[in-house]
């Protein structure tokens, strides 16, 4: 097995293949939850902990189980911890998780999880698989809470409303009114201001990417400059 | 001096973009008339600050996507977008209100697009649209007609606009929303009730479509768009409100003149639907756009949500326009059969 | 009176046309110098009968129709051939063109003419023959040779011949004047042509805006049997296509001709130059010319010779070059702008348009398509021009074709009216180029590609007959060893055998004929699976025998009729040999087989040397490669190639040098 860079996994979980925002997975529960900060970041949270524990298992028995029944197997395994976390929540934040409701179960369903176990954890040993259950969870409840924020910020003008659901009651007062006598701007709480928000923050990212790689492609074309072209084919005989 | 060489034709008919957009805006103006005339300054103050936001974000966005914005904002295609949507509000909404609508209109459905021409879907429905499900309240409120209330002057339009805090809007159901809200009682006791109706429809609603209507036909007199769709728009509202009128009853949904001269019907028929860019293109097309959109039209407001529906029915219809001109590609000369599908 | 139909679309723009018909046509004279462009139709350029220096006399043959689809060129007035190359042209590519240049010497002398002659006494062969001597092509703007168009296949049936009177286009009065002046000369035209494709009805149809060529026609069509058509005035009704749907209802389908739908359809100009050509023998040397536009002081017509610049036209009618930014070849809908204005007039110049900045302003910037449709309102071919104007944009062909691209006329009615002054018919005309362009690369590239195969398929064939060969002998002598061996062995019953056989040498021609298979092959493995039946039998009857078993007779008739079979396949395979080998060296095997035995030869010789001699010339061959590979390491070296291919030449280099030694060694040690 080839070596795995941390760095790299970091890199491509958060950034360059973000599940949110560049593989575009797991759409349901990111348009869905994400119509403010606390939502987002219960299921980010989540997703987060379950990509842990199925990368973790999926890692572990990558070995024992064949090939044919794989997915089962790991479905299997997600969905137990979905369900172990499903009732943590209702023990520990039992609003939250009438909240959430129904994507909580579809976590298991989130392709995300399944697509982490079979694309990289039933590859890698335990340790990588490990880190990259916690890189891409992270990476996909960034997006999550990110988007919360946006959508928060525009539909109420407040941000870190009802933290208390998640945290206890020490967050009770966390919330930022950033608008006084603001007008709910009800689109961005609806499904339709999640996809519009969701669409503005991909294209933001292009933006940041073209800029990077125009950027680079700047610094490459210097040295180069004046040397001759490396000549590739050509028959030795 | 060097000849110019360009291909043919050399000559090029007297109508431009531009031109068209400016007769467009013309034709608004009866109906913007009657409805200041009804319901005082405040569709006039919302139009003319809706066109100043409108041109302001046009060239913003246009200087974005790095377009020369002087060329591009001579086709006044955003004025027609700022004067649509200004007509489409209610009369005395405040500031942010308008703001947020023509930055939808302008930046998101147009300009996300492409600009003029590549938008799917029109721009000032999208505005609408926007606003009316993120703001209902401030959507449906809208001010009592001069005869069934107090009308508010110049200054207070502008007050209402700007300083929406110390404006106290007087609001009133629309007469589409009476006749929604009220299905326990007989057509004829609502008419006696409530101060909003008129003649036919409601208390200046009528007179309001009838001065669209009149723009409208102006506008196809002048050739600027072809009868097919509104007329078709027009005939499947005023056919479906006659099957379903029944002399009065609490269960009927309005005679079909009631249709036609509410709400937003003969707006929408020659200043909505006639809207090229979102509109099927050949001659069956837009008959078949205009119907769907009538019958859409008719069953949102009886049977849907909302008291009118024509931005809704506009919108999904865009969605359908490029469905409409596949089946409905005209036969090209030579051709056997209609070219349907191909 | 006949039902006029309508046409969809159209347009009407002004139509400008009363500026050039204040004055009767005027004669333009002999230029100094005549240029003839050898292709002033469609189809092949004419070929050239004449050499420079020589002298022509007015309305000799210059230049003869190459192939069918072509036109003569004559004369236009007597003269010296000064030059045959190319010269600028009226052409929309605005490409030089081969010219034949006449200078005039002013004589207008005539050469000898056909005696004048009245066509009812002519042959229709004859009619033609004399049409297309004329070189008369259609003068209304195409300039399709007349003669391809009126040389109806035998037994064709023509309903209608319509002459082309509309002159839709605006500014131009070539016809209308033409009408006015010389309508007996173009009734005797219709009635030369009606002769000629014999057809049910001739009409002519004319625009309602030319009340004075109508009635110069209706006057001169009095009692001959030609109707005049009348029919309202608008863009493109001349349109071949659109007048003969505005005339008859009948669509010409699409990619088809007018003669699909029973009409041949000619212009009025060409009707009066058939009368010409075929009344007095005069053949196409001149025609009329509108020269119009607000930078020409006196616009009018002119009759004038074929291969007159068109500055000496300019000229006459008072041209300001100061206020012209183009000069137009054609009506302002269709025509193309020229280059300079030195190009000559040819066959189909119907109007030269001189317009001024103010009359037809420089195309302004074009905008965004706003769909509003006006396009497709005005389109004569009821195209969605729109549609077809985002398909050639974004290069989607299949689509643009699917709406019918090809069927766009080019008429420039979608362009005029569009409100965001976008030149569709510019993309349109690069769209059709490039899917021309792609449709020939895809020809030659099926063309190669079947090429291709043909040859891949040769080489299969060739190998699988030489495997065949090969196998067929290798059998043939394990064959005749085994016979050998088994000689006497076979006491099969003769009568079984003879069945056998039969059936096995059908089974292989059924075989042979069904499959590609070799039936050698088959019949080979019929042999060799029998064979080890027969083994097999033998072997289980060996065993029976030694353990006493009583189906031993069972076994024995059975390993009997194991090899009465094995016999019979042997002798089918025998039978097939014998047939095949008399045609084996088949003809498209030769090459291959003379290339086998060439290297069969080869190496016999190589073999039949001594080992002396193959030392030395695998020497030779070495020293050889490695002088080769010696220069083109020199080579590289000079022309400063990359180092690791100068280096991987020098240790090749240095390979072959020691290989080189080695063979030096070897033979020096077979020497000794
Ligand atoms: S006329 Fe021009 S703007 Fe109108 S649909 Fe056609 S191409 Fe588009
Ligand atoms: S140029 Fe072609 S597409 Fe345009 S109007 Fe003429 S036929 Fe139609």
């Amino acid at each position: 097995m080839a070596d795995v860079s941390y760095r790299e996994l970091s890199l491509n979980g958060l950034w360059k293949n973000n599940p949110a925002i560049v593989q575009l997975l797991g759409l349901c529960p990111l348009l869905a939850v994400t119509s403010s900060v606390v939502n987002a970041i219960g299921l980010g949270l989540a997703t987060t902990l379950v990509l842990v524990i199925s990368n973790t298992s999926v890692s572990l028995i990558r070995n024992i189980v064949s090939d044919a029944v794989r997915l089962p197997a790991f479905v299997m395994i997600i969905a137990s911890a979905v369900t172990c976390i499903e009732l943590l929540m209702q023990a520990y934040t039992y609003e939250l998780y009438q909240i959430l409701g129904i994507f909580l179960p579809l976590i298991t369903t989130n392709c995300v999880i399944l697509g982490r176990a079979d694309g990289f954890a039933c590859k890698h040993s335990l340790l990588p698989a490990m880190y990259d259950g916690l890189i891409m969870g992270l990476g996909f409840a960034l997006v999550l809470v990110f988007l919360g924020a946006l959508r928060e910020l525009a539909g109420s003008g407040a941000l870190f409303a009802n933290m208390d659901l998640l945290f206890g009651p020490v967050a009770a007062n966390w919330k930022i009114v950033v608008v006084d006598d603001y007008q709910n701007f009800l689109l961005a709480i609806l499904p339709p201001g999640a996809f519009i928000f969701t669409g503005l923050i991909i294209a933001v990212k292009n933006i940041i990417d073209a800029r990077i790689d125009a950027r680079r492609a700047a610094l490459r074309e210097k040295p180069v400059k004046g040397s001759k072209r490396v000549r590739v084919t050509g028959t030795i005989s | 001096m060097a000849l110019m060489r360009v291909t043919s034709p050399h000559a090029h008919g007297p109508l431009s973009t531009s031109a068209v957009m400016q007769q467009v805006l013309l034709a608004t103006v009866p109906g913007v008339l009657v409805l200041t005339a009804f319901f005082g300054f405040g569709t006039l103050v919302n139009i003319a600050f809706a066109a100043l936001l409108a041109v302001s974000f046009e060239a913003l966005a246009l200087k974005l996507r790095g377009r020369p914005p002087g060329f591009y904002l001579g086709d006044c295609s955003a004025l027609v977008t700022a004067v649509l949507l200004g007509i489409a509000l209610p009369p005395y909404s405040p500031w942010w209100l308008i703001a947020v609508g023509i930055a939808a209109a302008i930046l998101m459905a147009k300009h996300l697009y492409g600009g003029l021409g590549y938008n799917p879907f029109n721009p000032a429905m999208v505005g609408y649209v926007v606003l009316l499900i993120s703001f209902p309240v401030q959507m449906t409120s809208w001010a009592p007609p001069r005869g069934a209330g107090e009308v508010p002057g110049l200054l207070e339009a502008l007050r209402a606009c700007f300083t929406p805090g110390s404006f106290d809007a007087i609001t009133m159901a629309t007469p589409l929303d009476v006749l929604k809200q009220n299905d326990a009682l007989l057509v004829r006791d609502l008419w006696a009730q409530s101060p909003q109706f008129g003649r036919w429809a409601g208390l200046g609603w009528e007179w309001a479509n009838l001065a669209f209507l009149a723009g409208g036909l102006w506008l196809l007199y002048r050739r600027i768009f072809t009868w097919h769709a509104p007329v078709a728009m027009l005939a499947v509202i005023a056919l479906m409100a006659a099957l379903f009128y029944d002399g009065g009853s609490s269960a009927s949904g309005g005679s079909p003149l009631f249709h036609l001269l509410s709400g937003a019907t003969m707006f929408g028929a020659f200043f909505i639907v006639t809207d090229p860019v979102t509109s099927a293109v050949s001659v069956r097309g837009r008959l078949v756009y205009g119907a769907l959109v009538g019958l859409l039209v008719y069953l949102i407001r009886v049977f849907g949500n909302y008291p009118d529906a024509v931005a809704f029915a506009v919108l999904i219809m865009n969605f359908a326009a490029p469905f409409i001109d596949q089946y409905t590609q005209p036969r090209t000369y030579g051709h056997a059969g209609t070219g349907d599908g191909k | 009176m006949r039902k006029i139909h309508d046409f969809h679309g159209g347009i009407h723009p002004v139509e400008n046309k009363h500026q050039s018909l204040h004055t009767p046509i005027r004669d333009a004279g002999i230029p100094a110098e005549l240029t003839l462009p050898l292709s002033q139709h469609i189809g092949a350029p004419a070929t050239p009968l004449v050499a420079v220096g020589e002298r022509v006399l007015k309305g000799q043959l210059v230049a003869e129709a190459t192939g069918l689809v072509s036109a003569a060129l004559h004369a236009p007035t007597s003269g010296t051939v000064t030059a045959i190359e190319p010269r600028p042209i009226a052409h929309p590519s605005g490409l030089p063109a081969p010219c034949l240049v006449i200078a005039s010497d002013g004589e207008d002398a005539w050469c000898e003419l056909p005696p004048p002659c009245s066509f009812e006494t002519l042959e229709r062969p004859e009619l033609l023959a004399r049409i297309r001597a004329a070189g008369i092509a259609g003068m209304g703007g195409a300039g399709f040779p007349a003669a391809v168009k009126l040389g109806l296949k035998p037994g064709t049936q023509v309903e209608t011949l319509i002459i082309n009177g509309t002159e839709c286009e605006p500014y131009i009065t070539a016809d209308d004047i033409l009408m006015r002046e010389r309508a007996a000369q173009i009734v005797r035209g219709a009635q030369i042509l009606a002769h000629l494709v014999a057809p049910a009805e001739t009409v002519i149809g004319i625009e309602d805006n030319k009340p004075e060529a109508i009635a110069a026609m209706c006057a001169a069509a009095e009692g001959t049997g030609i109707e005049i058509a009348v029919f309202p005035t608008k863009y493109p009704s001349g349109g071949e296509k659109q007048l003969i749907e505005l005339l008859t209802g009948k669509q010409v389908p699409s990619g088809g001709l007018p003669m699909d739908v029973g009409v041949v359809c000619q212009n009025v100009g060409t009707a009066a130059a058939v009368a010409d050509a075929v009344e007095h023998g005069r053949p196409l040397i001149s025609r009329i010319t509108t020269v119009t536009g607000a930078a020409v002081d006196e616009p009018q017509n002119f009759e004038v010779l074929l291969g007159t610049p068109m500055s000496h036209l300019l000229a006459l009618a008072g041209y300001r070059a100061a206020d012209n930014p183009r000069l137009v070849m054609g009506g302002p809908m269709m025509g193309f702008t020229v280059p300079d204005p030195g190009v000559p007039i040819v066959k189909t110049t119907n109007c030269i348009l001189a317009p001024s900045a103010q009359e037809l302003p420089a195309p302004p910037p074009a905008q965004a398509c706003i769909r509003c449709g006006l396009c497709a309102e005005a389109c004569p071919a009821s195209l969605l021009p729109q549609q077809l104007y985002w398909f050639a944009r974004g290069r989607e062909f299949e689509k643009a074709e699917a709406h019918n691209l090809f069927d766009c006329i080019e008429c420039g009615a979608c362009s005029y009216v569009c409100p965001s002054n976008i030149p569709l018919v510019q993309y349109y005309r690069a769209a059709k180029a490039e899917v021309l362009q792609m449709r020939r690369d895809a020809q030659k590239a099926e063309h190669s590609r079947q090429r291709f195969e043909a040859r891949q398929e040769r080489l299969e064939r060739e190998e699988a007959e030489k495997e065949a060969r090969r196998a067929a002998r290798k059998q043939a002598a394990e064959e005749k060893a085994r016979r050998a061996a088994d000689a006497g062995s076979g006491e099969a019953d003769p009568v079984q055998a003879a069945i056998e056989r039969a059936q096995a040498r059908k089974a292989a021609q059924a075989a042979g004929a069904a499959s590609e298979e070799n039936p050698l092959q088959k019949l080979e493995k019929t042999v060799v699976t029998t064979r080890e039946r027969l083994e097999k039998a033998e072997a289980k009857l060996a065993q029976a025998r030694s353990e006493g078993a009583d189906h031993i007779a069972a076994l024995e008739t059975g390993v009997e009729k194991t090899r009465a079979k094995l016999a019979a396949a042997e002798q089918a395979l025998q039978d097939y040999q014998a047939q095949q080998t008399p045609a084996e060296p088949a003809p498209a095997g030769d090459a291959a087989q003379a290339a086998i035995q060439k290297a069969m030869a080869a190496r016999a010789a190589q073999a039949n040397k001594s080992p002396l001699e193959k030392a030395r010339d695998n020497l030779e061959k070495l020293e050889a490669r490695l002088a080769k590979s010696e220069a083109r390491l020199a080579e590289s070296r000079a022309a400063g190639e990359e180092e690791k291919i100068v280096e991987a030449l020098a240790s090749s280099v240095e390979r072959l040098q020691e290989k080189v030694a080695a063979a030096r060694a070897e033979l020096a040690a077979e020497e000794s």
